[in-house]
């Protein structure tokens, strides 16, 4: 009788309603951050400081090839364009210093000529940056592993060709359709030349802290990964096909 | 303790239902299903600038002159050079496939001495050390017939006394020993297949496996006007094109050209050598369509209609394949009628003491190599000369594994020639005097190292990579070695051929059709894309190999139906052959393309090392092949092999 009475007491809805409502708090406000973790570039890039600074343009680094084809992320031999050191003379002078080629941190710290010489920043924590990625990847012939916050998996076939042409002051008119896919704040303000804040971050050009890149901890990729029914949804709106081999080649 | 579970119940069915009104669930599933994208095994893509990087590629004997396709600098295709006269755009089934060959797992990965992984610097400690203990009885053979990689390695040879340097057999060492040895021609003989109004292919597979075949073809196409005959004992696939097949037994080719050349020398046509007179003599009183017919079963009017051809044509040619009678028997003939026969001039020489390329193609390696040791240079005699090459030590340079580097006591792996300097030089058949060269076009993937930089650490001979040794060559014949590794060929026009004898006296003998002693006549046959010598089937051509070759592990034979009824076999019939001092098993195939009293036979199959596209395919056709020395030349050859067919 008495745990009859207990039962009662503690029974009804009421634990149901706590187990509903905690899990759709976890479930909306928790758990979707635990989806992701978040890295760092592996070297501090500033945008501003190419842009505004240097007075870059966005074809120095992201341009089209002779082929069509789209050079997303700079090479070292375009970045050696500026980063002017040689790495054959680098290699050679911390060979004469007794420095173990990987060991970065005491590259780093030995002020070698043939490295400190031919840095192009002023600044100190440009300089330090621009040391990182001269002794860590430009002399050792590796290409920067760059995180791309729009990753696509290989089994994606996107073309910048295909979309270069796409205008955002006449996307505009789409708007309210296309508030899942883009974000809305890119139709305000006066439309920009390019494209690229379609799906890029905005503004990317006079980013100065590159943002951490979140990663989802189960698929790997991106949290920017445009999934597969934004692409259709566009292409939707824009009469452009949806077949798979579209984008599945 | 009921009141606690009862509550738990329905807080976890709460709990339940309520993460089902999250996104929670959904996104994992949808995550869980898009990581089923990324299986380890899944190979990931590169991405890069696409660029096409002209270079040479050596998987094929004459060399191709090719375009590697990369991205961020990693190769993943191959195709033609269209800049360049050799490719016309073109490329081979053997070279075609360079990536997968690249990339293959049989690829030699380090140094290896005695089945032990060792360092470079090691390697050459022993190779110096063996070369000290060898003295002079030091011996190099050779599977590149166009490089100046040749000319590293004869010089070392010289430079330790010795003269012992082989090329693997081939028409291209036949036709020098015609030419220069026993003609006293100079230069390297071409034909103009292009500008020729009238060709008769003497037993060249010039299309398939003879000569510069992507140059050959390009040329077929072009010659629209031109009339290509196919003479030999089979209907390759040259002669399925052709206008003409006149069927030819392999041992009665220099009679048969010395039959045509009796009409053309009734006709008038003479040479300006001393011996001329002693040649038409010959011709004339030993070669007569009637002996000719009799020995070779040829029809004396269908030499007759083929003369008349020949000499009504303005610029005829005959091009030969086989042994060195037939090469020099055509080369009268050419010189007689005077058509698009072309004497090429060898180009400079980079390296002193080196030796000329008519030099280095005199010594016979099918009359066997004994020497305390022995450099194999991506050659594979332990396969296609069985029993033949004996040596105390033998260093073996290759980039993929083969029988010959599975049997050396030290194996070098070679640079594959997408990561290396190279160059290829007048690739026997070509009409001009051809030069091309290819540079690096990615990184290596292996431990590998340039073979001829390699030799010139162990000598002093002028330089100290094969890259500057390069420089000198382009140097020496005043080409412009950027230019030449961006693709583009250095041309010197062929010459007219000028003999200082027939060799009436040694070609009479050799002429003579000699042949084996087996029940029926082997016919062995190239196809590029079963394999060479040198070189096995790549990974995507065993798809591309027919029934009448390959079926399944066996190997096909092809034969006439009226051979077959002799044999007592037919279609399907699992059979032995036995000749030289070998054994091959077959399966038969009915062919009416291949002449009575024949077995034609596919050479490159039958691989014991290897990749799963090669290994135990088939059986290897060099193993019943006879070596018979040719009268008055002393050449040996495999002309005139038969082979006894055992039904099984």
């Amino acid at each position: 009788m008495e745990e009859r009475k207990a039962s009662k007491r503690c029974g009804g809805a009421f634990p149901f309603i706590i187990g509903f409502l905690a899990t759709c708090v976890l479930g909306w406000a928790v758990i979707p951050g635990l989806f992701f973790v978040e890295e760092e570039q592996p070297i501090w890039f500033s945008h501003a400081v190419h842009v505004d600074g240097q007075g870059m343009d966005c074809e120095s680094c992201h341009y089209f090839r002779d082929d069509g084809s789209y050079a997303g992320f700079p090479t070292n031999e375009v970045c050696a364009e500026c980063h002017a050191v040689d790495p054959e003379e680098a290699m050679e002078a911390i060979a004469e210093e007794g420095i173990d080629p990987n060991d970065y941190d005491a590259i780093m710290k030995a002020e070698i000529g043939a490295i400190e010489d031919n840095l192009a920043s002023s600044d100190e924590k440009m300089m330090q940056a621009e040391r990182e990625y001269v002794v860590k990847y430009l002399i050792q012939g590796k290409e920067v592993p760059w995180l791309n916050y729009q990753y696509q998996p290989d089994n994606v076939y996107f073309s910048h060709a295909a979309h270069m042409n796409l205008s955002i002051e006449e996307l505009a008119s789409l708007k309210k359709e296309l508030s899942d896919v883009v974000d809305p704040s890119v139709f305000e303000g006066e439309a920009p030349e390019q494209n690229c804040n379609l799906c890029h971050l905005k503004d990317i050009h006079l980013n100065d802290e590159p943002p951490a890149f979140e990663r989802n901890v189960l698929s790997g990729y991106s949290k920017m990964t445009m999934k597969m029914w934004k692409c259709e949804r566009c292409h939707a709106l824009q009469g452009q096909p949806n077949a798979c081999y579209t984008c599945h080649k | 303790m009921s009141v606690a579970r009862r509550t738990f119940i329905q807080l976890g069915a709460g709990a339940t239902v309520g993460i089902l009104f999250t996104p929670t669930v959904w996104k994992a599933l949808d995550d869980v299903s898009i990581w089923t994208q990324n299986w380890p095994w899944i190979p990931k893509l590169k991405y890069g600038a696409t660029e096409a990087k002209p270079t040479v590629s050596k998987m094929c004997e004459s060399g191709c002159a090719v375009k590697v396709r990369t991205v961020a600098g990693e190769a993943f295709g191959t195709m033609g050079n269209e800049d360049n006269p050799l490719s016309g755009g073109g490329i081979c089934p053997l070279c075609a496939n360079g990536v997968q060959v690249k990339n293959s797992p049989t690829r030699i990965k380090a140094p290896m001495l005695d089945g032990q992984e060792i360092s470079w610097e090691k390697a050459k400690e022993v190779v110096t050390e063996q070369l000290e203990a060898a003295g002079s009885k030091v011996a190099f053979i050779s599977g590149d017939q166009t490089g100046t990689v040749n000319e590293v390695f004869s010089a070392l040879l010289a430079d330790k006394g010795s003269d012992a340097f082989y090329v693997m057999p081939g028409d291209m060492q036949a036709a020098d020993k015609a030419w220069t040895g026993m003609m006293g021609g100079t230069g390297q003989i071409g034909y103009d297949l292009e500008g020729a109004d009238l060709v008769l292919l003497a037993g060249a597979d010039a299309l398939e496996s003879w000569g510069p075949t992507v140059a050959n073809l390009k040329s077929f196409a072009a010659n629209e006007s031109g009339k290509f005959l196919f003479a030999g004992p089979m209907q390759t696939k040259t002669a399925s094109v052709t206008s003409k097949w006149i069927p030819v037994p392999a041992e009665g080719m220099a009679a048969f050209t010395l039959g045509i050349a009796y009409y053309v020398l009734q006709a008038g046509k003479t040479v300006d050598t001393a011996d001329f007179g002693q040649f038409k003599a010959m011709v004339m009183g030993d070669y007569s369509p009637a002996k000719v017919e009799a020995a070779t079963g040829v029809k004396a009017e269908r030499m007759a209609a083929l003369a008349k051809d020949l000499l009504t044509a303005s610029n005829p040619v005959v091009v030969p394949a086989g042994p060195v009678a037939a090469h020099g028997a055509a080369f009268a003939l050419n010189l007689l009628l005077g058509g698009a026969m072309k004497a090429l001039p060898e180009f400079g020489k980079a390296v002193s003491g080196a030796m000329s390329r008519s030099e280095m193609l005199k010594a016979d390696v099918l009359e066997g190599v004994n020497t305390d040791l022995l450099f194999v240079y991506e050659a594979n005699p332990a396969y296609a000369l069985p029993e033949k090459v004996k040596a105390g030590f033998t260093v073996a340079f290759d980039c993929i594994q083969t029988e010959t580097t599975a049997s050396a006591n030290l194996v070098l792996p070679t640079l594959h020639p997408y990561e290396r300097f190279d160059d290829l030089a007048s690739p026997y058949g070509v009409a001009d005097a051809t030069y091309s060269m290819g540079a690096p076009v990615c990184k290596p993937s292996v431990n590998a190292a340039c073979a001829a930089t390699f030799v010139l650490g162990l000598a002093d001979l002028g330089f100290e990579t094969f890259e500057e040794v390069l420089g000198a060559k382009a140097e020496a014949m005043g080409a412009d070695m950027d230019s030449l590794t961006g693709g583009e060929a250095f041309v010197v026009e062929g010459e007219t051929p000028r003999a200082a004898s027939l060799a009436a006296n040694v070609l009479g003998k050799a002429a003579a059709p000699v042949k084996g002693t087996g029940a029926v006549g082997l016919v062995p046959y190239t196809l590029l894309n079963v394999g060479t010598a040198n070189r096995a089937t790549t990974p995507n051509a065993p798809c591309t190999i027919s029934n009448n070759q390959l079926m399944g592990d066996h190997m096909v034979v092809m034969m006439g139906s009226t051979t077959a009824k002799q044999l007592g076999v037919s279609v399907g019939s699992k059979v032995k052959l036995s000749g030289g001092k070998g054994e091959c098993e077959a399966l038969v195939q009915i062919f009416e393309g291949v002449m009575p009293g024949v077995v034609a036979a596919p050479l490159g199959l039958g691989h014991t090392v290897g990749d799963e596209f090669s290994k135990g395919k088939g059986d290897n056709v060099y193993k019943i092949l006879t070596v018979n020395s040719e009268a008055a030349t002393g050449a040996s050859s495999w002309a005139g092999s038969t082979v006894n067919v055992a039904k099984i």
